[in-house]
C-alpha cells in the first residue's frame, strides 16, 4: 500500500507541471506586464522606450517566454507566488490571511454534511418506506437542486434581517473569544455551503446501505446470533460507507467552488472572497495562483479519498 | 396468498385476453419515460416554464426594459404582477425575457459541450492510441479544478460577455461527455458486430459514428439535460455575483443580482424569491427529467 500512495504521489508532478504550466500561459496571455502595473501611470507618462526597455531587460521581461516560466516555477518551490496587481501585497501574504477563514467554513461544512448525511442516509435506509423516509428523500431531491445563494438570501433574509438571532455575515477574528462567541458567525455559511452535500450524502448513503442489508454476509451474521443493531452498523454500515466516502471526495471540488459563492454572500473573510475580487478587478496572478492551489488540494484530496476508501474495505486492495 | 406483481400479470392477462389491452407506446424508454410520474412532473414544470419564458409577449404586456422611475419597488399588483425593481423594471416580465437568455446559455452550452465532448470521444476512443491519451489527460486536467474555479479563471482571461460565458461552458463542461462516448465506443469496440462491419470494409469514423455511437444516445440525453440544469445553475451564481452575463443583459442571474444589496434583500422580497423560485423549479424539473431518463435508458433495469 505505501508503494502505491508513493506512486500515486509522483504521478502527481507531471500533472501540476503541465498544470503549472497552463497557468502560467494563462496569465501572460493578459494585456500588459509587470512593468506596466509597476510604474504608476504619471511616472509612465514621462519614461521613453529605451528606460522602459531597460527596466524590462532588468526584470527579465525580455528572456524567452520558456525561461520566464522556469524563473516562475522555481520562484514558486520557493514560496514566492508573486505579487497582487492590486495592492501589491505578495500573494502569499494574502492567502496566509485568507486560509484560516477558509479551513474553518469548509471543514466544518464537510465534516457536518458527513455525520448529518451518513446518519440521515442510514435512518431512511432503515426505515424504508416510512413517512420520516419519504419526506427526508423529498428534502434531499430539492437539497441537490436549490441553489446555494438562494439558500443563502432566504437564510440572511430569515434569520438576521427579520428575527435578527444570527449576523448577517462576516467573521469574528480570532482574539481568544470563547468558541461559542464565534459560533453565531459560522453556523449559516457552513449550513448553506454543507447543505447539497448533505443531501447528496443522504441520498447516496440511502441506496449503499439499503444495498449493503440485502447482502449474504448480513444474514450470515444474523444467523450468528449478532444483535441486530450490531449487524447493522458493524457489519452493513462499514461496507455502505465506501461508496459514501468515495461521493463525499468526488463532491470536494463542489464544496471549494461552492465555498466561492457562500463566501462572498456572506462576506466570509476566506480565500473565496479574496478570488471574487480579483476575478471582479482582473487581477490574473492572484486568480491564478488561487486556482492552482485549488487543483492541488483537489488532486491531493483524491488520494486520501483511495486511502481512506482502502482502508474501510476490506476487499479493497491498493496495488 | 397473491404478491402484487402477479395480481398486476394477471390484469395485465385478463385485458389480453379480452382483447383490451392498450397497445400503448412502442419505444420502451419513452414508455419507461412516461411511466414514471416524477418524470411527467418535470417535464409539466419544463414545458410550462419554457413555453412562457419563449412566448413572453403573450404572457406579460409589460416591457423588460422600460425604465419608470416613479414606480420604483412598487410590490406585486394588478399592474405589475410581481412588482417592479429599483429602476422600476417589471420583474415579471423581466423573468420571462431573462428565461429565455438564462435556458439559452444552459441549453447552448450543454449542446455545444455534448458535441465536442462526444465526437472527441467517439473519434478518439474509436482510434485509441496517442491522441486518444492526450485528449484523456487533458480532460484529466480539466475535471481536476473545481468547476466554479476554472470558469472564473477563464472569465478573468476572456472578459465577462454572453458569448465568452457560453464558449467557456462548453469548454468547461466537454470532458465528462468525452468519458462517457469514450467508455461507450471502448465497451463495443470489439463487438462481433463491429469486426464483421470492419470485414465488409466500412470506414473506421463511419463504424465508430453511425454503428456505434447510437448505442450511447441514452446516456448522451441524460447527461445533456443533467448539464443544462448545471449550467443554468452556474450561469445564475455567477451573474448574482456580477461575474457573468454584463448587468445590461437580463438572466434570471442578474435578476437576483439586486439582492445583494441588504435593503432590497429585507424589504422587497418580490424582487428576488419568485426569481429565485422559478430557477430551483426549472432546475428541479429537468434533474426529474434527467433522472427519469437514467432509469429509462439503463438496459440493466427491466420494465
Amino acid at each position: 500500500m505505501s508503494s502505491y500512495i508513493i506512486r500515486k504521489f509522483l504521478m502527481l508532478i507531471p500533472m501540476l507541471l503541465v498544470i503549472s504550466f497552463l497557468i502560467y500561459l494563462g496569465m501572460e496571455l493578459m494585456p500588459g506586464d509587470a512593468v506596466d502595473f509597476l510604474i504608476p501611470p504619471d511616472a509612465l507618462a514621462t519614461m521613453n522606450q529605451e528606460q522602459l526597455h531597460a527596466m524590462r531587460e532588468a526584470l527579465g521581461l525580455n528572456d524567452p517566454f520558456f525561461l520566464r516560466y522556469l524563473k516562475w516555477l522555481w520562484g514558486m518551490l520557493h514560496g514566492d507566488f508573486g505579487y497582487s496587481m492590486q495592492s501589491g501585497v505578495p500573494v502569499l501574504t494574502l492567502m496566509k490571511n485568507h486560509l484560516p477563514a477558509t479551513i474553518e467554513l469548509t471543514v466544518t461544512a464537510l465534516v457536518m454534511s458527513s455525520v448529518f448525511g451518513i446518519i440521515l442516509g442510514v435512518v431512511c435506509a432503515l426505515k424504508k418506506g416510512t413517512v420520516a423516509d419519504q419526506i427526508l428523500s423529498m428534502i434531499g431531491m430539492i437539497g441537490v437542486a436549490v441553489p446555494q445563494f438562494l439558500l443563502g438570501l432566504i437564510c440572511i433574509n430569515g434569520f438576521s434581517l427579520h428575527l435578527n438571532i444570527l449576523p448577517v455575515g462576516g467573521r469574528m477574528a480570532y482574539a481568544g473569544q470563547t468558541f461559542l462567541e464565534r459560533l453565531p458567525y459560522l453556523v449559516m455559511p457552513a449550513v448553506v455551503l454543507g447543505f447539497s452535500l448533505t443531501a447528496g450524502v443522504m441520498r447516496y448513503g440511502r441506496s449503499s446501505m439499503l444495498d449493503s442489508m440485502g447482502k449474504d454476509y448480513m444474514k450470515t451474521a444474523r444467523s450468528k446470533g449478532i444483535p441486530e443493531w450490531r449487524v447493522n452498523f458493524l457489519h452493513g454500515l462499514r461496507t455502505a460507507m465506501t461508496p459514501v466516502v468515495v461521493l463525499i471526495g468526488f463532491r470536494l471540488p463542489m464544496l471549494i467552488g461552492g465555498a466561492v459563492v457562500v463566501e462572498e454572500i456572506f462576506q466570509w473573510p476566506g480565500i473565496g472572497g479574496l478570488f471574487v475580487a480579483a476575478v471582479r478587478s482582473q487581477n490574473t496572478p492572484l486568480v491564478m495562483i488561487i486556482g492552482f492551489f485549488s487543483v492541488l488540494l483537489v488532486l491531493l484530496a483524491s488520494i486520501i479519498v483511495d486511502i481512506i476508501t482502502a482502508l474501510l474495505d476490506p476487499r479493497i486492495k491498493l496495488s | 396468498m397473491k404478491r402484487g406483481l402477479e395480481k398486476k400479470m394477471d390484469r395485465i392477462l385478463h385485458l389480453e385476453q379480452a382483447g383490451k389491452a392498450k397497445r400503448g407506446i412502442k419505444n420502451r424508454a419513452l414508455r419507461k419515460l412516461l411511466a414514471n410520474r416524477l418524470s411527467i412532473l418535470g417535464i409539466i414544470i419544463f414545458a410550462v416554464i419554457l413555453i412562457m419564458c419563449v412566448f413572453a409577449p403573450v404572457f406579460t404586456s409589460n416591457s423588460a426594459t422600460k425604465v419608470d422611475l416613479k414606480n420604483i419597488l412598487s410590490p406585486p399588483s394588478a399592474g405589475h404582477i410581481l412588482g417592479t425593481d429599483k429602476i422600476g423594471r417589471d420583474i415579471w416580465a423581466r423573468v420571462l425575457y431573462g428565461g429565455r437568455i438564462s435556458i439559452a446559455v444552459g441549453l447552448g452550452s450543454a449542446l455545444l459541450a455534448t458535441l465536442l465532448g462526444v465526437s472527441l470521444g467517439t473519434a478518439a476512443g474509436y482510434q485509441g492510441g496517442r491522441l486518444d491519451g492526450m485528449i484523456m489527460k487533458i480532460s484529466e486536467i480539466l475535471m481536476s479544478f473545481p468547476q466554479i474555479i476554472l470558469v472564473l479563471m477563464l472569465v478573468t482571461i476572456t472578459g465577462q460577455s454572453l458569448w465568452n460565458l457560453i464558449f467557456i461552458f462548453s469548454l468547461t463542461g466537454w470532458p465528462s461527455m468525452y468519458r462517457m462516448a469514450r467508455s461507450q465506443v471502448l465497451s463495443l469496440r470489439e463487438a462481433e458486430y463491429v469486426q464483421a462491419l470492419k470485414a465488409f470494409g466500412i470506414g473506421s469514423m463511419r463504424i465508430a459514428f453511425i454503428h456505434i455511437l447510437p448505442n450511447a444516445i441514452g446516456p448522451i440525453f441524460v447527461n445533456v439535460t443533467l448539464s443544462t440544469a448545471m449550467f443554468i445553475l452556474q450561469e445564475a451564481s455567477l451573474s448574482f455575483l456580477g461575474l457573468g452575463v454584463p448587468l445590461e443583459v437580463a438572466t434570471w442571474g442578474n435578476i437576483l443580482n439586486a439582492a445583494q444589496d441588504l435593503m432590497i434583500l429585507k424589504n422587497s422580497w418580490w424582487v428576488w424569491l419568485p426569481t429565485g423560485i422559478v430557477v430551483t423549479l426549472f432546475v428541479v424539473g429537468i434533474n426529474f427529467i434527467g433522472d427519469g431518463l437514467r432509469d429509462a435508458t439503463d438496459p440493466s433495469q427491466i420494465g
